[in-house]
């Protein structure tokens, strides 16, 4: 089987092969690894690299909050990985640009508390649109590019589900 | 002694932990969306309170008293936050016949104010940093408050007096800027705390944040223990804090201690508190602020001094003369410090990362505490603080405990949700912090610094790691789903596809 894997903003084209219980081999960027992989539970993987190394990782892979996107935990750390080219949500702050009419999602549930634009308004990149209040505290929610604003979803006091589009910009 | 803990999340899995190490029965309290929560699960009784929002369940003291009546329950720890320094709640638990296990009402309102707080440091000889006396309420002219700024000087810090947690808090540079950070103090306190009331305060430029945990029984006994450290802050809030200090030798903590121990006896304090100083780089120190209540970081003064300041606050409340060694609490065995896990990413500023805890396996081992208040299965939900966890790391020397945090950090496993352990992996390797070079303005200066980096860097190997890994739950995925539907889709993708076309219908 073959799949798209995005891991931290870089994607590869992963081929993978089952080579008998608990071995498989996978091609990540043409380079083979013969690896040992035992479950640990529902998400965990107890890998073994089988190049001699012996190295011996434990990840674990969970769904994450927004489709088609996994979240691994490995070593203290937590990287949001997506299969099969779909395009991660979570801006950079070199995230610059991108044509056409860009989305301002709510990243979580929450309540909007103030709207900075209205539609029509010229808007910089990174430029805040909308306040949300989600855990006793305000996040400012900011403009993907430079453009203007398209929609305006959203008034004061309305209640949000992640994922759900505010404003957007064009 | 039955006891009713009104609150939630870590700190009602704390204090339930010392009423059963006493054998005393808890009662529990639940919001619509905590019905599952550890807090619950750890509880002998448990009862409804309303609403998931808090203004209508862990805020609601009509309601907290009524679950007291019918449970039985004959005293109310309050935790931390929520109605810990609402001297009204301290005030209706004391007309309701129960015990309040911590201060009086009138120790709590006094403290309360800020201004009246300073005035009591004075009173017992404390040097507070300098600033105005008296309050401004809403009807003072900004040409009564630009005078006496230029008194004080700048920079200044424009405080709410009803303040707390950073909110209602403006740094001010220069004359032009005072009446624009007056402004947005008073409405952010007026949101917060009712009370648009300021004041100024000279701003020390690169202070620490010194603080004495103290119990006083009530028989007049004040004993303050060995200080703990706090100036690891973002935006004025603590997320790491350790004890003992790097910045006090025996001499500073015991002028710290008596001068903690003097503002507690000005208002014959009673219970657990905490005197919060701020340390000038020539080692002066100056009163802060009086915390009425049991804190957060308490657990790091309980690693070094053998204390269980919970048990002691319900020993106080019952009547019990305090009896520990005041040279032992003053002697720090050891090095503790603490890290405070929140459900945020610290990869987008800190957002908030509620959501799914799909896996939970906390840290232990040699050393090791962990205060956590969530469980797998249990979601993080939005109406509350997002603090999840504290971790906190003991041994003998500072640097051991500094490599015992690192250690427990990377075993540390919450599965499904963003946390901030990422960013304390990142902030336990940094050499200021590990030479103990910092001050409460440190670690801001150093997040500009990074530019927004992120903090799950991966290097070439852990990220090829991560791709075999999720490729092959993926193989399983896709195994699973050609087993299990026949939508003819191309098993690899049929999964995932299945999955966000239930999500897309969902939104």
């Amino acid at each position: 089987m073959t799949f798209d894997i995005e891991v931290d903003g870089a994607a590869t084209t992963v081929t993978i092969e089952a080579g008998g219980p608990g071995r498989y081999s996978v091609v990540v960027d043409g380079t083979r690894h013969e690896v040992l992989a035992e479950r640990i539970g529902e998400l965990g993987y107890s890998l073994i690299l089988g190049d001699a190394s012996g190295r011996s990782r434990e990840l674990y892979v969970a769904p994450g909050s927004s489709s088609g996107e996994c979240l691994v935990s490995f070593d203290g750390r937590s990287v949001p990985v997506s299969v099969n080219g779909r395009t991660r949500r979570r801006g950079r702050a070199d995230d610059g640009g991108g044509a056409g009419a860009q989305p301002v999602v709510a990243p979580m549930p929450g309540r909007v508390v103030r709207v900075l634009v209205n539609p029509g308004d010229a808007v910089e990149a990174r430029q805040g649109v909308v306040v949300v209040e989600a855990m006793k505290m305000e996040n400012e929610l900011r403009s993907p590019k430079a453009g203007v604003v398209r929609d305006v979803s959203v008034t004061p006091g309305t209640s949000v589900e992640a994922g759900r589009v505010l404003v957007v910009i064009e | 002694m039955k006891i009713l803990i009104a609150n939630r999340g870590e700190i009602a899995v704390r204090v339930m932990r010392a009423c059963r190490e006493m054998g005393l029965p808890t009662v529990a309290v639940y919001s619509d969306c905590d019905r599952a929560a550890r807090h619950v699960q750890e509880a002998d009784q448990a009862f409804h309170l309303g609403p998931s929002e808090a203004a209508r369940s862990y805020l609601n003291i009509e309601a907290l008293i009524d679950v007291a009546r019918r449970s039985g329950a004959d005293a109310v720890h309050p935790g931390y936050g929520f109605l810990a320094e609402n001297a009204a709640f301290a005030a209706s638990c004391r007309d309701a016949g129960l015990t309040f296990i911590g201060p009086s009402p009138e120790a709590i309102s006094l403290m309360g104010s800020k201004t009246a707080a300073r005035g009591m440091a004075i009173r017992a000889g404390v040097p507070v940093v300098p600033g105005t006396e008296r309050p401004f309420d809403a009807h003072a002219s900004d040409q009564e408050i630009l005078k006496a700024a230029d008194s004080i000087g700048y920079p200044l810090v424009v405080k709410a007096v009803a303040g707390g947690g950073g909110k209602g808090m403006r740094v001010v540079e220069n004359a032009k800027d005072l009446s624009g950070a007056i402004r947005t103090a008073r409405s952010e306190a007026g949101a917060a705390f009712g009370d648009t009331s300021v004041y100024l305060e000279r701003r020390l430029t690169h202070p620490r944040h010194i603080e004495i945990q103290l119990l006083g029984d009530r028989f007049g006994t004040i004993v303050p223990c060995a200080e703990r450290e706090c100036s690891i802050q973002r935006r004025h809030q603590k997320v790491v804090e350790e004890s003992p200090s790097i910045a006090v030798d025996p001499r500073l903590r015991h002028a710290m201690a008596s001068a903690a121990a003097a503002v507690a006896r000005t208002v014959d304090y009673t219970n657990a508190g905490t005197i919060e100083f701020l340390l000038d780089t020539d080692g002066s120190f100056y009163f802060l602020e009086m915390n009425t209540r049991l804190q957060v970081e308490h657990p790091v003064t309980e690693m070094v001094t053998g204390l269980d300041l919970v048990q002691w606050q319900i020993r106080i409340a019952r009547g019990e003369r305090l009896d520990i060694d005041p040279a032992r609490a003053l002697t720090p065995g050891g090095h503790a410090i603490e890290c405070r896990i929140y459900a945020e990413d610290p990869d987008q500023n800190f957002m908030p990362a509620p959501g799914l805890i799909r896996g939970f396996r906390p840290a232990s081992g040699p050393g090791i505490r962990d205060d956590s208040g969530v469980s797998s299965g249990y979601e993080v939900p939005v109406y509350y603080d997002s603090m999840i966890a504290k971790l906190v790391a003991w041994d003998s020397t500072r640097d051991g405990a500094i490599a015992r945090m690192a250690r427990a950090l990377a075993e540390y496993q919450v599965l499904g949700i963003r946390t901030t352990i990422p960013f304390f992996v990142w902030l336990m390797r940094q050499p200021d912090y590990r030479e103990g070079r910092y001050d409460t303005t440190w670690l801001d200066r150093l997040m500009i610094e990074r530019r927004g980096a992120t903090f799950n860097e991966l290097d070439d190997e852990e990220q090829r790691l991560v791709t075999i890994a999720v490729a092959i739950d993926a193989y399983h995925r896709a195994r699973a789903g050609a087993a299990t539907t026949s939508d003819g889709n191309s098993p690899q993708s049929s999964i995932w596809q299945r999955m966000a076309r239930i999500e897309a219908l969902r939104s």
